[in-house]
């Protein structure tokens, strides 16, 4: 699944957290670099060119989000976020300015790994690559716009589809309301967020198995949604 | 000390038959003393012996005592020593002129003695009041309570006007309180029942028609309350007195209104001041705690869940299920710690509900998968209404609550019993319904529920703090919402219901 020694760049002040992020990156075959500052960390996301960036917020030199700004100001690289702080409006900020997922401190390394692979995906895919995006027992086609549940073709309205693709090409990945209704609605209702629970609630009635019990097509409270990609993912939460 | 009962004004009408008596009773014992003496001795000595029961008589009793010891006098001295002997009739005219002459020595320098005992007495009594106030004010000095300065104003004015002085406390619906034990004419009483306490209330005199006292009522205020009303018989007597009682007493309440202000200065300082020490422990609190306790929790978690995963311990089933048991009591410590910073956010008066529209489906699915290590050893069952409406709620909040229902829920109920979850919609709002089949809530319980920390003494054994239900209670109320606990009795489970309410979009009517 992981690309061999694709490199992660740590920048974290708490050594007792790098370590354990070492520890269960290398494990997963990542070559790890380790910054404990804002300054180490925006020298090395320059001169190391990492594949994964790991940035915690609160850093002793510079708030990181402002170092997520400075590297979103020139590179791409996937940024996963670390926080303490679990307030869904800073979320919706950090992914806003271009962050790629957060994780919530105490996690667990299995999350973190299945954030990190889902933006790694999504950073390396290109255009040549298979247009079929498979999450568990969905598979959408981003070309021939086909959604199959369990080798069943489905049909979708055309702003549920709308939906499935943004998550699709998403999957992994958490996106905010708001691009969701900028997409979708694009302009019109756009700060009608009942219509986007409403639409969810329908395309999960035909993409789940038990749509009161959502195993694809998550909520993430006061932020957005998620395609989960593997079943490992759904397992694991 | 005695109270003052006389006033200057009151020093002539004093005309008790007493000092009339011993006044008397001077001029006899001078009589005597000199009918022992030898006749022509005492002839000569009579004008000046007879002036010392005048002079005792003013100095001592005043002036009417002492007129009546002149008067004595004069008719003692012609009746024994001015011949004929032991009548009234005089002889010689030039003995009628000595004891006219006498007369008016005697008239004036009583009055002028009892002047200088008025004089005297004034002078003492102003010294007492002087020393009075002094210490009343040394007492208002030290008064730091509402209910200190109304006692030693109470002490003060009951002590110098020597009459019982009332106190009718501000209610907080805007009258007075009347004094349970003491003895208020029916009139006063009628007219604090009738008085609104505002800082403007009006002062009051009235007339008590059986006793002719007059009573006064000032209302005593700082400049932001009014803290009651105090009623004091200043006695009757003329209009001057009166006046003058009354005078004395406006001022003492100024003073006291005064020191009322100083008090009310003080305790806002001093409030604020607690506030803002409060304030800022619970921000280190805050800050300590998120920062100091969670970094190592995240480290623990983290290293734990690597460990987890390595193929080392992955083989070994001791090493794995002690990985587990650290994960858990992690999880755990970790809840524990988010309702410590919850109740700080709580008594901080920082819920401050961030309202977005979210379906109550996925705030349930939410709490329970958070909170899934929890209830490993239950069986929860979920039942959703198909047509449940959306929630204006801040979802993390709502979530958390759930959260805390479902915790008490699985740790009040039997390992291998069911936890029953639903989402219901009642006439436009959704209820969140969470029931087990645990040891139930009495009635005695349920009325304390929603205090904080409260613990039931039946299950001092089963760890908590709790802070949960009230967490729960205090967060589900900041959206607008409510949570009813219901239990057919003890051991036989409890239902938690939270009630919030539901959006008017049908979403079985909109089509997207």
């Amino acid at each position: 699944m992981n690309k061999p020694a694709n490199t992660v760049l740590l920048i974290e002040d708490e050594a007792k957290i790098r370590r354990f992020l070492r520890a269960g990156f290398e494990l997963q075959g990542f070559s790890v670099i380790e910054a404990e500052n804002a300054a180490d960390g925006l020298r090395a996301a320059t001169f190391s060119a990492p594949d994964l960036i790991i940035l915690d917020l609160a850093l002793p030199d510079l708030h990181g989000s402002e170092v997520l700004e400075r590297i979103r100001s020139w590179s791409n690289v996937p940024i996963i976020i670390l926080s303490v702080v679990s307030s869904e409006d800073e979320k919706v900020r950090l992914l806003q300015a271009g962050a790629d997922d957060y994780v919530v401190k105490p996690f667990g390394m299995a999350e973190l790994l299945a954030r990190s692979e889902a933006a790694l995906r999504r950073y390396f895919k290109s255009a040549t690559e298979n247009p079929v995006v498979v999450a568990g027992p969905l598979s959408v086609d981003l070309v021939t716009r086909t959604v199959t549940l369990d080798q069943q073709q489905i049909r979708l309205t055309r702003k549920e589809y709308r939906l499935l693709h943004i998550l699709a090409t998403h999957v992994g990945l958490v996106v905010t309301h708001d691009q969701l209704l900028k997409d979708i609605w694009s302009g019109n209702q756009r700060d009608n967020i009942q219509y986007l629970r409403i639409l969810v609630r329908k395309l999960r009635q035909k993409i789940e198995t038990d749509p009161n019990h959502p195993r694809l097509l998550v909520t993430e409270s006061g932020v957005g949604y998620r395609l989960q990609a593997r079943l490992e993912d759904i397992a694991a939460s | 000390m005695q109270p003052d009962h006389e006033l200057p004004s009151q020093g002539f009408l004093r005309t008790d038959v007493l000092p009339l008596l011993m006044s008397l009773a001077c001029v006899a014992l001078v009589t005597a003393v000199l009918v022992l003496l030898d006749r022509t001795a005492a002839a000569n000595l009579v004008p000046i012996a007879y002036l010392i029961p005048v002079v005792i008589a003013a100095t001592q009793w005043g002036i009417w005592p002492a007129t009546l010891a002149s008067i004595a006098s004069m008719a003692a001295a012609d009746f024994f020593f001015f011949p004929p002997i032991y009548s009234f009739a005089v002889e010689d005219p030039q003995e009628v002129i000595d004891l006219l002459l006498f007369l008016v020595v005697a008239l004036v320098s009583s009055n002028l003695a009892s002047r200088l005992r008025q004089e005297t007495e004034t002078l003492r009594r102003r010294e007492k009041d002087i020393q009075n106030l002094y210490e009343f004010s040394r007492r208002l000095a030290a008064c730091f309570t509402v209910s200190d300065l109304i006692s030693a104003t109470q002490n003060y004015l009951s002590r110098t006007l020597g009459q019982p002085v009332v106190f009718f406390a501000a209610r907080t619906d805007g009258h007075f309180e009347p004094p349970k034990a003491e003895s208020v004419p029916e009139v006063v009483r009628e007219s604090v029942a009738s008085m609104i306490a505002t800082t403007e209330a009006p002062a009051r005199s009235m007339i008590d028609g059986p006793t002719q006292n007059v009573w006064l009522l000032r209302p005593v205020v700082s400049e932001t309350a009014v803290h009651g009303l105090v009623a004091v018989n200043i006695g009757g007597g003329s209009g001057e007195t009166v006046t003058f009682r009354t005078r004395r007493v406006e001022a003492i309440l100024e003073e006291v209104s005064l020191t009322l202000q100083r008090i009310d200065i003080e305790k806002a300082i001093e409030d604020a001041r607690l506030r803002l020490q409060g304030q800022l422990l619970r921000d280190a609190f805050q800050g300590t705690l998120s920062h100091e306790l969670c970094t190592p929790l995240a480290a623990i978690r983290g290293s734990a869940s690597v460990l987890e995963s390595m193929p080392l311990i992955q083989r070994d089933d001791r090493a794995h299920s002690l990985v587990e048991a650290i994960s858990d009591e992690v999880a755990e410590l970790d809840g524990f710690i988010q309702n410590l910073l919850n109740a700080t956010r709580v008594t901080g008066g920082g819920v401050d509900p961030h309202l977005e529209w979210a379906d109550p489906r996925d705030i349930m699915n939410a709490a329970i998968k958070t909170r899934a290590r929890r209830l490993t050893a239950h069986k929860i069952e979920t039942a959703f209404a198909e047509d449940l409406p959306l929630v204006n709620v801040d979802s993390g909040l709502i979530e958390e609550s759930c959260g805390q229902l479902l915790e008490n829920a699985a740790k009040y109920s039997p390992s291998g019993s069911t936890i029953s979850v639903s989402a219901t919609s009642e006439q436009g709002d959704v209820i969140l319904s969470i029931s087990d089949q645990g040891v139930g809530i009495t009635s005695d319980e349920q009325q304390q529920l929603g205090r904080k920390s409260f613990r039931s003494q039946r299950h001092q054994t089963i760890p908590g703090s709790g802070l949960g239900f009230w967490i729960a209670s205090v967060f589900v109320g900041a959206n607008g919402g409510s949570i009813r606990i219901s239990s057919p009795g003890q051991g036989r489970g409890t239902t938690a219901s939270i009630t919030l309410p539901g959006s008017s979009i049908s979403p079985l009517n909109y089509r997207p």
